[in-house]
């Protein structure tokens, strides 16, 4: 039995995530390891989100927005377009594999297209491996609290 | 101007000062005859026809010409008498021993009852009216014509007797022109015979053609010889309800709505780029629609089929999937194609004994009584081949001048085939307008790769599109045949209907709000958000969002360095529970 | 030159002129009209500079190069002032006598003096001369005094002051004058000229245009050519008196190209005026301002038409058009526009100058003043002759024009240029007074003897089927026939019609089919009857007036010769002998064998040797007239066709040489 990565997509509700159901109502196959949070916008995306998915266990996060140009939201995309460069260098500083994080264009018409996404994202992520951040003596519940800490002072 | 009473053939008339006689003989259904007359042109009095007596209050008699007479008070007009009859008749018979018998001669002579010519009839076919020379100086305004020579040698001509580079060649002359004496003709001495290719009449003002919506002539201005001259008008003053105007110009107008129905439809696939179906090069290979223009009984051919020499083909290959199920150009279905091809075939079979060939990959019947219209047709004796035609080529020497070769293989019975046939029908693919994407971006909606519009979805959202009160009908968003796009446009029309009656519109619970606490001012989220809905407030030294304005898109919240922004139903610790929760 | 800036410093400028010529110079007036040009006055104007160069006179004798006198048969011609010796016919080789004797000695060469052919005597003077006895020369009063190309001459003779006088009068004032004076506009039409002047004066609209029409289109007619040439300015000075009558400010002559001498002294005289202050914006300090412009014309006939005239002063095609509205409102641009003719508006001055009531003391009742003719054709003394109104063609044709030529006869006379009349001169025979009594002309049993006793006036001349036309007079002997000189001029019109209106165009070409069809001995009876419908359509539905007079020739001839027509169409016959293929030659007993005829003839018909009978061989011969023209004896006869051998053969019959006829006539 090989490694079966788990991933995070995080997609927009306008292309991506419709490119998705598109894939599905496509009957496009595709790996089921991608687990969808769908947000309004890939600006959204904070990379705290990216962060705290690999740290809550994620091999891989996929970030899909619509086609430059394309977004619902004028330019959202273009904010996540320069977010996700600084956050992979940061993922790297950590020793993480940059791969490990990736941004994809995906249209609503795009289903087909999707499902290579996916299909390429996790042979790749499966070729890298388990993260096992344990392993390297990554605390997760230390981590939790402090991201529950965080979250407080949020709130 | 002041009126004046005068009298024609001893019925009075009031008339204002300085009109023309002729005007008033019409007006009381006198018949004046006429030759150089046209009433768009100043009255020219050359042709010395329209003589009538006209009697002073002084009682003086003399002859003059009614075109170009000025009425005057008391003045008596006599179109009748010896004198004015006699005067006419030997102008006629003068002109007449120097041009042609033509109609407009002897339709005149029989008027005025000449019998026969005293001096025969002679070889000019021009009667030197004048009305070219004058219709090309005063409505045109191009002088590009004129009279040469003087006396009994004088003609009409161009300058210096070569093509004149003033003619603008609007035909004025020629359609004025009462003998045909002077004609349009094509250079090189192209012979024009199918003229529904160019489909619909070509005068500069004109119904597009019948039947349209509205049904309303419109002028073209890139004929139109007023706004190549500053001429003309000769329409504004023939229409007697003033309804034309040169001085109208294209205008945008701005309004604001609530929603949009996009019904930008379709284009036809230009079929020339095919190369090998000839389209353009060929003779009688003709598009679908083409054919439909001329089958319409309002059509140029006044709905006969004929081939550009105007005979009757006897032979019809109707192509199916010209650019549609094609990896090279659309990958998809035009969807409406097979039936309208049936249609046609039934058509052919209808008003003409042509044999009929329908060369099609896939039969594709599928709507409500489609299927038994397809097995009508074959009983018609429709020649239907399953094989995709390959190409159409001329004919060799040993057919007739004009036939046409169509390839293809007929994978039922795995043969290669040449069909000789008189005309070839392409039913082209239907494609998106090629400005499809642009119009899409200008609506915040999303398009294919093929350019269709994209719908919200496929099945639960058919009709309406990623932005909210933009609906689609028809086929901007995929091929579609009549019933169906009827059925969209109707969804679309109630969904618009549905917003509108409401009056309102329900905000989305999803927009995004600051914590004035956490705030620190730092006015980042005022510049990432594009709708503006984010100001900020001087007096706290806080930012605040709109939420009239904000679209929830969340890119602020995801910018703000303190985390004092939260995107209201995809806040942060909702988006971490949901990865705690697909991950654990 | 300073301008002029009132009436008195034109007077001054006048009186200074004339004083500072001393009454002892000598002037010898040379006449350089067209007329003389063509007679070679050139070379003698350079003989008589030598001469005077030579004798070393300069200073003392003046040469002065003048206008046409007007006797252009006799040209070149010269008048020897103060003396006033006219010489005329002189060549080069005479000047030096005529520098000796007259000019220093104030001797007369009497070869070179004109001889009355009527008393055989020589004249000295050129009012003792008849051809000037019986004319009354007013417009062309000046033309053999003055240097058209010197604006001194005409001021010295009293040029301007009529302006002067005018614009101290108001413009409604020079108008009456000239309605009192009952002048007629001297182009064709005889319109009053008041009239038209009040008419355009009251018509709305600004500008005003005056203009001249110098658009002389008539064959054999000089008469406005030699007005411009001879003496501009009374032209320019008549043309700004109308102007300020009617209102107007600018104002254009239009002239034939083919007259560059005109056009040349007509400019020169613009700009001396407008130096002088004649024009421009203050004229003679008077505040009224006006301009001459000159439009010159390529030589269209139709153009002398008044719209067809204004048509091409704007640059169009030169074509008429209806003139139900009258120029005088919409004209030149559509604006109020008055047009004369050269004679007319020459003749403006004098009446200013002189009053009314002087003018109208000349002429008949209905046409007042003079008229100039170019007289022309079968007469001794072609030249330019101005008669007052109401005289006799008789003293024009016999008296000033000294008659026929030879021995021939008088036949016709044609007024009216072109599309004017054919006047019968001479006594028909029965059948004419016949056919003229059938068209109720005259009362039965009357006789027509001729029309010599014609009062040349605007309405008798119209009434005798013929008129005043702008004074084109050619004078036909019994050579010429009637039928062929209606073809001649539908010929003329032909070419010259604009083409425009189809009754011109087409009826005038059906009448040349027509008449050429006669005089070929193809006519056939009905064809009068079709002359008369055609030319009655024409008068009735041409557009302007040219096709309105062109039937003229033919309707006038038909009139007067209708014999000659019957004799064509029924007989066959050209009583004349012109038309060609009608005519034979014959010899007749008359010859007497000087064989004149055989060398001539080109194609070598005639034979017969010297000293005896010639004879034509008819089968050579192409009538081609020569040996007619060149026979001494009349020997030659024109006879019908068909009749020539048959005229030769009796003549071979009676004649005898000329040594034994002299003794049978002696006998006789």
């Amino acid at each position: 039995m090989s490694f079966e990565p788990n991933l995070v997509g995080f997609l927009c509700t306008w292309c991506s995530y419709t490119g998705a159901d598109l894939a599905g109502t496509a009957r496009v196959k595709y790996p089921p390891n991608l687990k969808v949070i769908r947000v309004m916008c890939s600006g959204r995306v904070d990379p705290s989100f990216i962060l705290a998915a690999l740290a809550k266990g994620a091999d891989g996060v996929l970030v899909c927005g619509c086609h430059p140009g394309d977004c619902h939201y004028v330019e959202g995309n273009y904010k996540c377009q320069r977010r996700l460069p600084i956050t992979r260098r940061l993922v790297g500083e950590m020793g993480i594999d940059v791969r490990r994080v990736r941004l994809e264009w995906v249209s609503a018409s795009e289903g087909k297209r999707f499902g290579e996404v996916v299909n390429d994202f996790t042979e790749q992520v499966r070729a890298l491996g388990p993260l096992r951040l344990q392993e390297w003596g990554f605390d997760r519940d230390a981590a939790d609290a402090e991201l529950a800490h965080e979250g407080g002072a949020h709130a | 101007m002041p009126k004046v009473d005068i009298t024609v053939d001893g019925r009075p008339i009031s008339v204002e000062e300085g009109s023309y006689v002729l005007q008033a003989a019409e007006a009381l259904g006198i018949d004046i005859p006429t030759l150089c007359f046209f009433k768009y042109v100043k009255p020219y009095a050359a042709c010395r026809i329209c003589v009538v007596e006209a009697r002073d209050r002084r009682g003086r008699t003399r002859i003059v010409t009614a075109c170009n007479y000025p009425a005057s008070e008391g003045i008596e007009i006599l179109t009748r008498t010896p004198r004015v009859v006699a005067a006419r008749r030997l102008n006629l018979e003068m002109l007449m021993s120097r041009c042609a018998s033509m109609p407009v001669l002897n339709d005149l002579a029989a008027k005025l009852g000449i019998e026969k010519p005293r001096w025969g009839t002679g070889t000019d076919t021009c009667i030197l009216c004048g009305l070219c020379v004058r219709v090309c100086d005063e409505i045109v305004g191009a002088q590009a014509i004129g009279f040469a020579s003087r006396g009994a040698a004088r003609y009409v001509t161009t300058p210096f007797e070569v093509d004149s580079e003033a003619c603008i060649l609007c035909g004025a002359c020629a359609a004025l022109c009462p003998t045909g004496h002077i004609r349009m003709e094509e250079a090189g001495g192209r012979e024009v015979v199918h003229s529904e290719i160019t489909l619909g009449p070509n005068a500069a003002i004109a119904v597009p053609f019948r039947q349209a919506v509205p049904n309303a002539p419109r002028i073209d201005p890139e004929f139109c010889v007023h706004f190549r001259t500053g001429g003309c008008k000769v329409c504004a003053a023939v229409c007697p309800k003033e309804c034309i105007s040169h001085d109208d110009a294209d205008r945008t107008e701005e309004f604001g709505v609530g929603t949009v129905v996009l019904a930008t439809g379709y284009a036809d696939l230009d079929p020339a780029p095919l190369k090998q179906y000839g389209y353009g090069r060929l003779p009688n290979v003709i598009t679908s629609m083409e054919f439909e223009r001329m089958n319409n009984a309002a059509g140029s051919t006044g709905g006969r089929i004929l081939t550009e020499r105007g005979e009757e083909p006897r032979t019809i290959a109707i192509l199916h999937c010209i650019g549609s199920r094609d990896e090279d150009h659309h990958p998809y279905c035009s969807r409406v194609c097979c039936m309208y091809a049936l249609k046609f075939a039934h058509l052919v079979k209808e008003k003409t004994s042509a044999e009929v060939y329908q060369l099609y990959i896939d039969m594709r019947a599928f709507g409500k009584g489609y299927e038994e219209f397809f097995h009508r047709i074959l009983g018609e004796g429709v020649n239907v081949i399953r094989g995709k035609a390959a190409e159409v080529v001329r004919a060799g020497e040993d057919c007739e001048e004009g036939t046409l070769l169509v390839r293809c293989e007929d994978t039922l019975i795995s043969k290669f085939r040449e069909i000789p046939v008189d005309m070839v029908v392409l039913c082209t693919a239907l494609e998106a307008h090629g400005d499809a994407k642009e119009v899409a971006r200008r609506f915040g909606i999303s398009v294919g790769a093929d350019g269709w519009f994209i719908e919200r979805h496929p099945k639960l959202g058919p009709v309406s599109t990623t932005t909210d009160g933009v609906f689609l009908a028809g086929g901007c968003q995929s091929p579609k045949d009549i019933p169906d796009a009827v059925a969209q446009g109707s969804g679309a029309a109630a969904q618009a209907m549905s917003l509108m009656t409401r009056g309102e519109v329900e905000m989305d619970g999803a927009y995004a709000v600051i914590d004035e606490e956490i705030c620190s001012g730092c006015r980042l989220c005022n510049d990432l958000c594009p709708y503006g809905a984010i100001g900020f407030v001087a007096e706290r030294k806080v930012s605040s969002v709109n939420p009239a304005l904000c679209k929830a898109c969340g890119t602020c919240a995801a910018g703000c360095p303190s985390g004092a922004i939260r995107a209201l139903h995809f806040a942060d610790e909702q988006i971490f529970a949901e990865i705690e929760g697909i991950l654990s | 030159m300073q301008p002029i800036s009132s009436p008195a410093e034109l007077a001054e400028l006048r009186s200074g002129i004339i004083a500072a010529r001393d009454p002892n110079h000598i002037w010898v007036q040379l006449c350089a009209g067209t007329g003389c040009l063509a007679c070679g006055c050139e070379p003698v104007a350079a003989a008589f500079r030598q001469h005077i160069h030579d004798q070393g006179l300069e200073g003392v004798v003046h040469l002065k190069l003048t206008g046409c006198h007007g006797f252009c048969e006799r040209g070149p011609l010269v008048v020897i002032q103060p003396q006033g010796v006219f010489y005329q016919r002189i060549t080069p080789e005479d000047v030096g006598a005529i520098v000796e004797q007259t000019v220093k000695h104030g001797r007369v060469v009497t070869k070179l003096l004109y001889r009355d052919p009527a008393s055989k005597t020589r004249v000295e003077k050129a009012e003792e001369i008849p051809f000037y006895k019986k004319q009354v020369r007013l417009v062309l009063r000046s033309n053999g005094l003055l240097d058209p190309t010197s604006l001194d001459d005409y001021i010295a003779l009293g040029g301007y002051a009529a302006l002067a006088k005018a614009l101290t009068m108001t413009p409604e004032g020079i108008v009456d004058e000239v309605k009192r004076s009952k002048l007629r506009g001297r182009g064709g039409g005889g319109f009053p000229t008041g009239l038209k002047w009040e008419t355009c004066r009251r018509a709305k609209g600004e500008p005003k245009y005056v203009i001249c029409n110098a658009d002389e289109g008539d064959p054999g007619a000089f008469m406005d050519r030699s007005v411009l040439e001879g003496n501009p300015h009374s032209v320019i000075e008549g043309m700004i008196i109308g102007a300020y009558a009617i209102g107007s400010h600018e104002g254009y002559v239009y002239v034939r190209h083919e007259y560059p001498l005109a056009v040349k002294h007509l400019s020169i005289a613009l700009g001396q005026a407008r130096e002088a202050g004649l024009l421009g914006s203050d004229i003679l300090g008077s505040g009224f301002g006006f301009d001459i412009g000159v439009s010159r014309g390529g030589g269209a006939f139709v153009c002398g038409e008044s719209t067809a005239l204004m048509a091409s002063l704007e640059g169009k095609v030169g074509e008429p058009r209806a003139k139900y509205v009258h120029t005088v409102e919409h004209g030149l641009w559509d604006k109020p526009s008055n047009l004369n003719n050269v004679e007319t508006w020459a003749n403006i001055p004098l009446i200013v100058e002189h009053g009314a009531d002087w003018f109208a003391s000349i002429g008949t009742e209905g046409s007042k003043g003079t008229k100039v003719f170019a007289l022309t054709g079968k007469i001794s003394n072609t030249g330019l002759v101005e008669v007052p109104m109401g005289i006799t063609l008789r003293e024009i044709l016999h008296d000033i024009g000294g008659g026929v030529p030879g021995r021939k006869k008088f036949k016709a006379v044609q007024t009216g240029g072109p599309s004017g009349g054919t006047l019968i001169v001479e006594t028909r025979d029965a059948r004419i007074v016949h056919s003229l009594e059938e068209a109720g002309e005259i009362a039965p049993g009357e006789t027509v003897t001729s029309l010599l006793d014609l009062p040349v006036d605007f309405d008798e001349l119209t009434k005798a089927g013929s008129m005043m036309g702008s004074g084109g007079m050619i004078v036909m002997d019994q050579d010429s026939c009637m039928v062929d000189v209606a073809r001649y001029f539908i010929h003329f019109l032909i070419e010259e019609s604009c083409g425009k209106c189809l009754p011109c165009r087409e009826g005038l070409r059906k009448l040349h089919e027509i008449l050429e069809r006669i005089t070929k001995g193809q006519g056939e009876p009905e064809d009068i009857a079709t002359l008369q419908e055609i030319a009655d359509t024409l008068i009735d539905t041409s557009l302007c007036q040219l096709g309105g007079s062109a039937p003229n020739p033919v309707l006038s001839t038909l009139r007067y010769f209708r014999d000659e027509y019957d004799a064509h169409i029924r007989e066959k016959r050209c009583p004349a002998g012109v038309c060609k293929d009608l005519v034979g030659y014959a010899v007749t007993e008359a010859c007497v064998g000087d064989a004149k005829c055989a060398k001539v003839c080109p194609t070598g018909a005639i034979s017969g040797g010297p000293r005896s009978l010639q004879v034509i061989d008819q089968a050579k011969c192409i009538q081609c007239d020569a040996c007619y023209q060149v026979c001494t004896f009349d020997a030659i006869a024109r006879v019908k066709r068909d009749r020539a051998e048959e005229v030769q053969a009796a003549a071979k019959a009676a004649w005898r040489p000329v040594k034994e006829r002299g003794r049978a006539e002696a006998r006789a």
